[in-house]
């Protein structure tokens, strides 16, 4: 069966489409260059340097990983308003698991599990309790995390993670060691690009990740159609869930700490992402790539505004006009899609 | 297409002049110190006095200052960032105001391993490294309110606090310092309720205490935007001058209502001074003078007799 609703570039998709298509969106690319090069040019000194760009890859990685669970859960025409609480609470349950001296290879887990189990009672919330919609289930958890969060560490911060605890989120590796090339990349970064990858690739050839799609098109359509759409919105919540708990340990590695006001606000950081990157909130279309790039133009907005000293107020502006600019780019690139058709 | 492409222009165009006209680059100088702070300066008097002192002293020693805050108190990922990529850029030295005692460890150890200089200003951290911590000792500041309020009831009756965001190490310093004053000269501590230093949710949890706590005779609030958020809601049962109202950091606003009589009483903080001996100090460590451990920025109780120095 033919999916109408898959995103029509990859059903024409040859070479150069195919390539179009694993990128999301192609002016969303020439925006990170532009950007970047405009950076290059009013801080020619500080931007292009290696220690900046390793910076911001590593600043960029937990809104990253949630926005890519973010994008999964929006593909549906869903929305996750947890995922910063939830994140949050992973990060002060893997703390506590580290001081009861768990190993890192059961702590680490651990704590992204319970980010998977939070995000099943969103999904069997808005499935089995029949929510009229995400944003109240999601709501509810935003709220019951958070205070969780702060129940649980007293409301203090819990510092000092054990070194392989702390791997993912702080280390460097070298890549390409004794040659020419060698560059030393953030493990975070890495584990951002694999996880792109791993849900780029389950979107695109497996049929669950194509029936994602379809329900955010038309869930009845998808029904009728035979996907076990209930099924399937657990499923997206679960990933949503889960992938908060890895920017969670991502951010505690990063910072050495589980403070309580971890992830506040964040959601809404990872929707911006996802809608820069161009998916749509009635779901059925987008792709990781596109929300790659969201993600990238983020952290490259406020690095270049730290580096030139300017206040925040000027950074959430920009963000703002560029949430709207992204939009309204995409709106007309859609228009004039339909009329070459 | 063509149309696309410039629309794609008009947005790196509008992007180009955002960032040009938001760019304000530091002049000529010595030394450039990162002042980083827990929140704006346009949203807070306290840190616009921080600031101030900052710039003064920046200014008399010709030294290049760089202010930076993140949004909001609680958004530690902005602070760390804004930190790292100033590191990026070389400051000489960091001044700040952690958002949290511990989450930004990390980030003054890669100042460090670049031999930057860290001072805490108004919040102390848990980094063993620090040159310094320069700032009130909230403790003593907390008590010095909770024995006004001993004073005024004459040691009797029942009092409440309304705690700001917890996870704030000097706020919880307050709170207990004021606690402990209040229990030890008798008054019964009858409710303990955060409302987030928050205005709203300030005059919220006044209303509450004055339901479920009508006996109550006087308040600490662990800040003024908190207490004067009380005073509303003491203005709107009509019990104005009945509740005792105390809050912290001497606001201006929070002034006024203390010679309107709305507020009983505040404790003031030096704020311009941490900025000042921030920089000062921080200029101090650059030139390889020595610092002390612990700079005492100072507390002060202020009432309607010396509550309009404050005023302005």
């Amino acid at each position: 069966m033919r999916l109408e609703t898959y995103p029509s570039t990859v059903q024409r998709g040859l070479g150069w489409e195919r390539v179009r298509a694993a990128l999301g969106r192609l002016d969303l690319l020439l925006v990170v260059v532009l950007l970047m090069a405009v950076l290059t040019a009013l801080q020619p000194r500080f931007f292009l340097t290696r220690e900046n760009l390793t910076n911001v890859a590593r600043q960029i990685s937990s809104n990253a990983v949630l926005a890519l669970g973010q994008f999964v859960v929006v593909a549906t025409a869903g929305i996750d308003l947890s995922v910063g609480s939830v994140m949050g609470l992973c990060m002060t349950v893997l703390a506590l698991l580290v001081k009861a001296g768990w190993p890192a290879v059961l702590s680490l887990p651990a704590a992204v599990l319970l980010g998977a189990a939070v995000g099943a009672a969103n999904g069997l919330a808005l499935t089995r309790l029949h929510l009229p919609h995400p944003f109240i289930a999601t709501l509810a958890t935003l709220n019951v995390a958070r205070g969780a969060t702060y129940l649980l560490s007293g409301g203090v911060p819990i510092s000092g993670l054990t070194p392989e605890v702390r791997w993912l989120g702080s280390a460097d590796v070298v890549l390409f060691e004794g040659s020419r090339l060698a560059t030393s990349l953030p493990v975070s970064f890495l584990v951002v690009v694999a996880l792109y990858g791993a849900v780029a690739g389950f979107m695109r050839k497996t049929p669950t990740g194509r029936h994602i799609y379809a329900v955010g098109g038309s869930p009845r359509a998808a029904q009728y159609a035979g996907i076990d759409v209930a099924r399937l919105l657990v499923l997206v919540y679960v990933l949503c869930g889960a992938m908060a708990g890895v920017a969670g340990v991502l951010l505690a590695g990063r910072v050495n700490s589980a403070y309580p006001t971890a992830g506040l606000g964040a959601e809404l950081d990872s929707i911006a992402a996802v809608i820069i990157g161009g998916a749509s909130f009635f779901g059925g279309r987008g792709t990781p790539g596109g929300v790659f790039l969201g993600a990238v133009v983020m952290g490259l907005v406020r690095n270049g505004l730290n580096l030139m000293n300017v206040s925040v107020f000027w950074q959430q502006v920009l963000i703002g006009l560029i949430i709207l600019l992204a939009v309204y780019v995409d709106v007309l690139r859609r228009r004039s899609t339909q009329m070459e058709l | 297409m063509r149309r696309r492409f410039s629309v794609l222009a008009v947005l790196g165009a509008c992007l180009l002049l955002a960032l040009a006209v938001a760019s304000t680059e530091a002049g000529p100088g010595s030394y450039t110190i990162l002042l980083s702070m827990k929140g704006p300066g346009s949203g807070n008097p306290f840190w616009a006095a921080v600031e101030r002192g900052a710039r003064d002293a920046a200014r008399g020693l010709g030294v290049n200052l760089v202010v930076l805050a993140p949004p909001a108190e609680t958004d530690v990922q902005a602070q760390i960032a804004q930190i790292e990529d100033q590191i990026a850029k070389r400051v000489n030295a960091i001044v700040v105001a952690p958002t949290d005692v511990s989450a930004l460890n990390t980030t003054f150890d890669k100042a460090r391993a670049r031999k930057i200089p860290v001072l805490f200003v108004d919040t102390d951290g848990t980094w063993p490294h620090k040159v310094t911590f320069i700032g009130t000792d909230n403790r003593a500041g907390g008590a010095l309110a909770g024995r006004f309020l001993c004073e005024q009831l004459k040691g009797r009756g029942e009092v409440a606090i309304i705690t700001g965001v917890m996870t704030t190490q000097s706020i919880r310093a307050r709170v207990e310092g004021a606690r402990e004053a209040m229990r030890k000269c008798g008054l019964q501590v009858v409710a303990e309720l955060p409302a987030n230093s928050d205005r709203a949710l300030g005059q919220q949890v006044m209303e509450d205490i004055l339901t479920s706590k009508p006996n109550v005779k006087g308040v600490f609030a662990a800040n003024d935007l908190m207490a004067l958020g009380a005073a509303e809601a003491v203005k709107a049962r009509g019990k104005t001058g009945q509740v005792l109202l105390v809050g912290f950091d001497a606001i201006p606003e929070a002034a006024q209502a203390i010679l309107r009589g709305e507020l009983a009483a505040s404790v003031a903080q030096n704020p311009y001074n941490m900025g000042k001996f921030g920089v000062e100090s921080a200029v101090k460590v650059l030139r390889g003078q020595s610092v002390p451990k612990r700079i005492d920025t100072g507390t002060t109780l202020v009432t309607k007799r010396n509550a309009a120095q404050y005023a302005k």
